[in-house]
C-alpha cells in the first residue's frame, strides 16, 4: 500500500518580488518606489495569512505497449504527452500543493477594497504557489539521492487532460488531507494550488521537452510576444 | 435500544476505521470502498462483526462517500449503495442491541463561494441518502470529517428535514485548533447545537494525543454530549503503519475522560483491537460531571463573538434614506455592500446588521446574495434585518453561523412566523418590545412585553441566552419623557430577565441641533443602563469613542489598552502607497491626479469643479481624456497594470463625487450605458473580470457585476431586466469555455439585444468569432475601447 505523506514546510515560501513583477508583466522595466512598496505590504500580508500545504506520493512506473502504468494506483495516465514526458523513468512522483483557502479569501477581499492591491496579491500568491511547488520538488528530489528527474507536469499541460484533475486529488487523498478540491470544470479550489507529476530515473531525462521552443502555445502566446516567459517555461530553464 | 437511551450508560462506544480495513482486505487502490457493499457484502460484513465483537454500541454504514457527487463514475446510486450498506451492518449486528449510524462524509467538492457547489444543491445531495437511510432502517445519522462549517449545515439541516433520527455531527480540525475552511470549534459548537444536533464532536485528521485542546474547547461552548473518533495517528509513509498501538490510543482516550468526552471510536488506522482497548479502558472508567456554563454567543463560521461586554452592531448595510446604497441595490452592486462591512468592521464594529429591503427589488433574493458574499468576506458575524419572515428565513438558511434576527415583537402573529424560523435555524434574536397596540409609553410595559416575547421564545424551544430585547429609542424631540423611561426598561430587562439588552441609539436625536452630542451622550447613559448591543454607525467617531471610554471606566479594557492604542494622538501615518510621486508645488489639475493615481486630490479637485462646471463636462473633458492617456501607456508598456488600477482608483474617487452631488441634487444617475460583467458557471478565477469592470466604471458606464461561476439563466435575466448595451464574459480554462458558449447561445436564441464582448486566458480572437461573440477584448484597455465603440 502507498501512502501520502503530508508535506508542510518549515518556512513559508518566500515570495521574490522580481517574480511578482514578473507576473505583474514588468519585463525588464523597472518599477517605481510606491509599487515596490505595495508589493512589499502585500507580501507581508500574503505571508501572515497563506498556510502552504502540499502532499505526495510515489509509484513504481512501467510501460505497457509504450504508454506509462502507475503501478499500485487507481490513477490512469493519459495522452501521448505525458508518455514521452516520463520516457526512461522507474518511478513517478505525484504531488499537490496549495496555499489554502486563507490566500483566497485575502485576495477577494483586497479586490473588494483595493484593486490595485488585489492585483498585486494575486501576483504575489502566484509566486508564492511555485515557489512551495519547488519546495515540494526538493522534497521529493532528496528522497531520491543520485537520481535523475523530469521536470513537473500537470494535468491541463499538453494533451494531459485537466479532466484527470478530480482522480488525481482523489489518489492523493488530497481533499482530506490538505483541503484540496476540484469543481465542476475541473477548477482547483483554493484557487492558489498546483498538481503535477514528476518522473524519477536512473539517467537523465530524453523525454518531452518542455520550454518556449516545444510549446504549442508558441505562436500565440502573449508572454512571449512581450519578450517574457511562462512559468512552465521558466522550469525548464 | 435507542440512541437516547444508549446516552444513559457511561460512555457510548463507537467503532473504528472502515476504509483501511477494507483496503488490507483488498479493496483496490482508487476503487470506491462502498461499491464493495455491493460486490463483496460478505467482507463489509466481517469489518462490522469485528467491531461489534470488539465492544462497540454504534457502527458506522460503509456509505462515507455514498454521495451521488461521489459515485457519480462507480455504476452504482447512492440507494443502491446506502440500501446494501445498511443491509451488511444489520447482518453484522443482528441480535447484538448494536445500532446502525448511516455515514454521511463530505461531498467531495467545496461550496461556494470558495467553490461552486451550491448550498441548495448540497443540501439535495445529503436529503437524497439521508432518506436512503431512513427508509433502509438506519437507526441513527452519523455526519462525518467535515471541514467546511457551512456543509455540515447542509448535511444536519438535509437529515432534520427528512428524518426524525437522531443526528450526530463531528468536524475535522488541524492542529490551530481550525477546519482548513477555517472553522473554529466554538463556531462549529454554537452553529450545530443550534441547529438540533444530538451530539457533536472531532473525528479524524488529529491523533488521541493532540485532542485536548480541542475537547477543552469544546466542552465550554455546548451542552451535547462530546464525541472524539481521532485517527491512530499518521501512517509511516515508509510502512502504512498508523503510530498508534490500540493500548496507546486508548490509554490517550482515557487522558481525555476528565474533560467530559462521552462517546469514543475510531478513524483511520484504527482497528477492532483498537475499539476493544477503548473498551477496556473505559469499561473502568467513570465519566466526568459536567458543568457547562452556555456562554450567549453568535458566530460566523470564523469567529465567534461572546457577548462578555459591550459589542458594537454596526448599522451601515441598510437603504433607509441612503439615495447611494439605493442604487447600489438596484445595480445588486454587491461589492459596495462589501466595501460598507469592511469599512465598519475597520472601525470597530463587531457585528454588522444586514437590511437590503426596498420595495423595487426581491428582497428576499438580494438578502441571500448578501449573506453569501459577506460570510465569505468578512469574520464579523452577521445580524439579519427585514420585516419579512420569508427574507429572514432566506438568510438565516445559507448563514453559516449562529446569526441574529432582527426582528420580532410581541405582537401574536409576528411571534407564531419568527420564532418557528429562529429555533429551526439556531439562531438568537431580538425582541422589540412593541405589539399591535404600537410602542407602549412606560417602562413596565414594555419590560411585560418583553417577558412575553421570552416566554414565547422558550416555549419554543429557543434557549434564554438567545433572547435579545430592544427597549426602543423614540425621538427626543417628539416625546421627549420617552428616553428615560427606554433606559428604564433597559435596566428591568437586564436585572429583571437577565437578558442581553438592543439598542438603535441615533434615532433620539432627529430633529435636534447637534445631534452627535444628544446620541453620544445617550449611547453612553444606555451602557451605564445595561446596554449590551448599541446598534450604531462605527465610522462616527463620537460613538465608538464614547463605546471605549465606557469600556475603560467598566474596567472592561484592562489597562486601557483599547482606549490608548485608538485614541492616543494618532502618528500622521503614509497614505497607502500610490504611484504619486512628488506633488509639491505642482498645480494640480483633475488630469494629472487621475493619470498619477491621486485618490483624495481627485475627489477633492472634482468637488472644487462641481461648483462651477457640469458634472457631465468634467467627465468628458478631464476624466476620460486623462484615462485615456493612462491606457495608452499602459498599452505601449510604459506604465503597468498597477499604475492603471491605481488611476482608475483616482477616476473612481472622482466619479463618487460626481455621484454623490447628482444624488443630492437632481436624483439622476451619470451613466453612459450598461453593461453587464460576468464570470461564467464553473469559474471561479475572477480577477480580470474584476479589473475590467474598475475600468469601465471609471470610464462612466454602469457595471451590473453579476459576479462569478453565474449561472447562464442569470446573464440572460440580467441583460434584458437591465437592458444593457453590453454583455461581457470572462472563462480561463478550456473547461468553462464550454459555459461561455452555452451563454452566449442562451443569450442570441433570445435575441438579446447587447453586443456581446468576452476575455480570458485561452481566449482568442477567432475563438470569439466561432462561438458567436462580437468582440474579443485581449486586457481592461480594449474592453474599454470596444464600450466606447459600442455604447460611446
Amino acid at each position: 500500500m502507498n501512502t501520502a505523506r503530508v508535506y508542510i514546510p518549515e518556512t513559508p515560501p518566500a515570495v521574490e518580488v522580481q517574480d511578482v513583477l514578473h507576473y505583474l508583466g514588468y519585463g525588464s522595466a523597472q518599477p517605481d518606489d510606491d509599487t515596490l512598496g505595495l508589493i512589499n505590504d502585500c507580501k507581508l500580508k500574503l505571508e501572515a495569512v497563506m498556510e502552504p500545504k502540499a502532499v505526495y506520493a510515489s509509484y513504481p512506473l512501467k510501460f505497457v505497449e509504450g504508454y506509462p502504468v502507475l503501478e499500485n494506483c487507481g490513477f490512469k495516465l493519459v495522452g501521448r504527452e505525458i508518455a514521452e514526458h516520463l520516457q526512461g523513468c522507474s518511478t513517478a512522483v505525484m504531488f499537490a500543493a496549495t496555499l489554502s483557502l486563507s490566500t483566497d479569501m485575502l485576495i477577494s477581499q483586497a479586490q473588494a477594497k483595493d484593486m490595485a492591491a488585489g492585483v498585486v496579491l494575486d501576483c504575489c500568491a502566484t509566486a508564492a504557489i511555485e515557489k512551495l511547488s519547488e519546495m515540494v520538488e526538493t522534497e521529493i528530489k532528496s528522497a531520491y539521492p543520485g537520481r535523475y528527474f523530469t521536470t513537473k507536469y500537470s494535468p491541463g499541460y499538453g494533451d494531459f487532460p485537466i479532466e484527470l484533475q478530480k482522480g488525481f486529488l482523489d489518489t492523493l487523498n488530497a481533499q482530506k488531507l490538505i483541503g484540496l478540491y476540484t469543481n465542476e470544470a475541473c477548477l482547483l479550489v483554493p484557487i492558489k494550488s498546483v498538481t503535477a507529476i514528476i518522473g524519477v530515473g536512473d539517467e537523465p531525462p530524453k523525454g518531452l521537452k518542455t520550454g518556449c521552443a516545444f510549446c504549442r502555445l508558441k505562436d500565440n502566446c502573449s508572454f512571449r510576444k512581450r519578450g517574457q516567459y511562462c512559468g512552465l517555461s521558466k522550469a525548464a530553464e | 435500544m435507542d440512541f437516547q437511551r444508549l446516552l444513559n450508560k457511561p460512555f457510548v462506544i463507537l467503532d473504528g476505521a472502515m476504509g483501511t480495513m477494507l483496503q488490507k482486505l483488498g479493496l483496490p487502490a482508487g476503487g470506491h470502498p462502498e461499491a464493495m457493499n455491493i460486490t463483496h457484502p460478505e467482507m463489509v460484513e466481517k469489518v462490522h462483526r469485528g467491531y461489534i465483537e470488539s465492544g462497540a454500541d454504534i457502527i458506522y454504514t460503509n456509505t462515507f462517500g455514498a454521495n451521488r457527487y461521489k459515485l457519480q463514475k462507480s455504476g452504482y446510486t447512492p440507494e443502491e449503495v446506502i440500501s446494501a450498506g445498511i443491509k451488511a451492518a444489520r447482518k453484522a449486528a443482528e441480535g447484538t442491541g448494536c445500532l446502525v449510524a448511516l455515514d454521511i462524509g463530505p461531498i467531495g467538492q467545496l461550496l461556494e463561494p470558495s467553490g461552486t457547489l451550491d448550498f441548495e444543491e448540497a443540501v439535495d445531495i445529503f436529503a437524497e441518502q439521508v432518506k436512503a437511510g431512513v427508509k433502509y432502517g438506519a437507526d441513527l445519522i452519523a455526519i462525518e470529517t467535515m471541514t467546511d462549517l457551512g456543509e455540515a449545515r447542509a448535511a444536519v439541516l438535509a437529515a432534520k428535514e427528512n428524518s426524525s433520527l437522531p443526528v450526530i455531527c463531528t468536524m475535522t480540525f488541524e492542529k490551530s485548533k481550525r477546519t482548513f475552511t477555517g472553522c473554529t470549534v466554538s463556531a462549529m459548537a454554537l452553529t450545530l447545537e443550534g441547529l438540533g444536533a444530538d451530539a457533536i464532536g472531532i473525528n479524524c485528521s488529529l491523533g488521541p494525543d493532540e485532542l485536548k485542546p480541542l475537547v477543552e474547547e469544546l466542552a465550554a461552548w455546548t451542552s451535547l454530549p462530546i464525541i472524539v473518533k481521532p485517527n491512530a495517528g499518521l501512517p509511516d509513509p515508509v510502512t502504512g503503519e498508523y503510530k498508534f498501538s490500540p493500548e496507546n490510543f486508548a490509554k490517550h482516550i482515557a487522558d481525555l475522560v476528565p474533560l467530559g468526552i462521552k462517546i469514543v471510536g475510531g478513524c483511520c488506522g484504527s482497528t477492532p483491537d483498537t475499539i476493544a482497548a477503548v473498551r477496556r479502558v473505559l469499561d473502568s472508567a467513570s465519566p466526568a460531571k459536567r458543568e457547562v456554563k452556555t456562554i450567549p454567543a453568535v458566530c460566523s463560521a470564523v469567529k465567534t463573538v461572546p457577548l462578555d461586554s459591550v459589542r458594537v452592531v454596526g448599522e451601515r448595510i441598510n437603504p433607509t434614506g441612503k439615495k447611494l446604497f439605493k442604487q447600489a441595490l438596484l445595480r445588486q452592486d454587491i461589492d459596495y455592500i462589501i466595501d460598507q462591512a469592511i469599512d465598519q468592521v475597520d472601525a470597530g464594529a463587531e457585528i454588522l446588521d444586514v437590511n437590503v429591503g426596498i420595495p423595487e427589488i426581491d428582497e428576499k433574493q438580494m438578502m441571500v446574495k448578501c449573506v453569501k458574499a459577506l460570510q465569505s468576506m468578512v469574520r464579523a458575524p452577521l445580524q439579519i434585518d427585514s420585516s419579512d419572515p420569508a427574507v429572514i428565513e432566506a438568510g438565516l438558511r445559507v448563514y453559516h453561523g449562529k446569526a441574529i434576527v432582527n426582528s420580532v415583537n410581541g405582537d401574536e402573529e409576528s411571534l407564531d412566523s419568527v420564532l418557528p424560523i429562529v429555533k429551526k435555524y439556531g439562531a438568537a434574536v431580538i425582541g422589540l418590545t412593541l405589539d399591535k397596540s404600537g410602542i407602549p409609553k412606560t417602562a413596565k410595559q414594555r419590560f411585560q412585553i418583553a417577558e412575553r416575547i421570552l416566554n414565547r421564545a422558550l416555549e419554543y424551544g429557543i434557549p434564554r441566552e438567545s433572547v435579545f430585547i430592544d427597549c426602543l429609542t423614540l425621538t427626543a424631540s417628539a416625546e421627549q419623557e420617552g428616553a428615560s423611561e427606554t433606559l428604564k426598561a433597559v435596566r428591568m430587562c437586564k436585572e429583571k430577565l437577565g437578558l442581553k439588552t438592543v439598542l438603535g441609539v441615533s434615532n433620539i436625536s432627529f430633529g435636534l441641533p447637534r445631534r452627535e452630542l444628544l446620541n453620544q451622550t445617550f449611547l453612553t447613559l444606555a451602557l451605564a443602563h445595561g446596554l449590551d448591543l448599541p446598534i450604531i454607525n462605527p465610522n462616527a467617531e463620537s460613538m465608538m469613542n464614547a463605546v471605549r471610554a465606557f469600556r475603560l471606566l467598566y474596567n472592561i479594557d484592562k489597562g486601557g489598552a483599547e482606549y490608548i492604542r485608538a485614541l492616543a494622538e494618532k502618528v500622521e501615518s503614509e497614505p497607502p502607497a500610490n504611484p504619486a510621486g512628488n506633488t509639491q508645488g505642482a498645480n494640480l489639475n483633475l488630469g494629472y491626479a487621475v493619470e498619477n493615481g491621486l485618490k483624495d486630490e481627485a475627489a477633492q479637485i472634482t468637488e472644487k469643479l462641481l461648483e462651477t462646471t457640469d458634472p457631465m463636462q468634467i467627465i468628458d473633458t478631464c476624466l476620460i481624456p486623462a484615462l485615456d492617456r493612462v491606457g495608452a501607456d499602459f498599452e505601449k508598456g510604459r506604465i503597468f497594470l498597477p499604475q492603471l488600477i491605481y488611476s482608475a482608483g483616482a477616476a473612481q474617487a472622482a466619479f463618487e463625487a460626481i455621484k454623490t452631488r447628482m444624488s443630492k441634487s437632481s436624483g439622476g444617475e451619470v451613466s453612459k450605458g450598461k453593461i453587464v460583467l460576468a464570470t461564467v458557471k464553473g469559474d471561479i478565477h475572477d480577477i480580470g473580470k474584476n479589473i475590467v469592470k474598475v475600468m469601465l466604471e471609471n470610464y462612466g458606464y454602469t457595471v451590473i457585476d453579476l459576479g462569478r461561476d453565474v449561472d447562464y439563466n442569470l446573464v440572460l435575466d440580467a441583460a434584458v431586466k437591465h437592458d444593457a448595451d453590453i454583455v461581457g464574459l470572462s472563462a480561463l480554462m478550456t473547461t468553462t469555455l464550454k459555459s461561455m458558449e452555452k451563454t452566449i447561445a442562451l443569450l442570441k436564441e433570445h435575441n438579446v439585444k447587447a453586443k456581446i464582448m468576452v476575455g480570458g486566458a485561452v481566449m482568442t480572437a477567432d475563438y470569439a468569432g466561432k462561438i458567436g461573440a462580437d468582440y474579443y477584448a485581449r486586457d481592461a484597455k480594449e474592453a474599454v475601447d470596444i464600450a466606447k465603440k459600442v455604447i460611446g
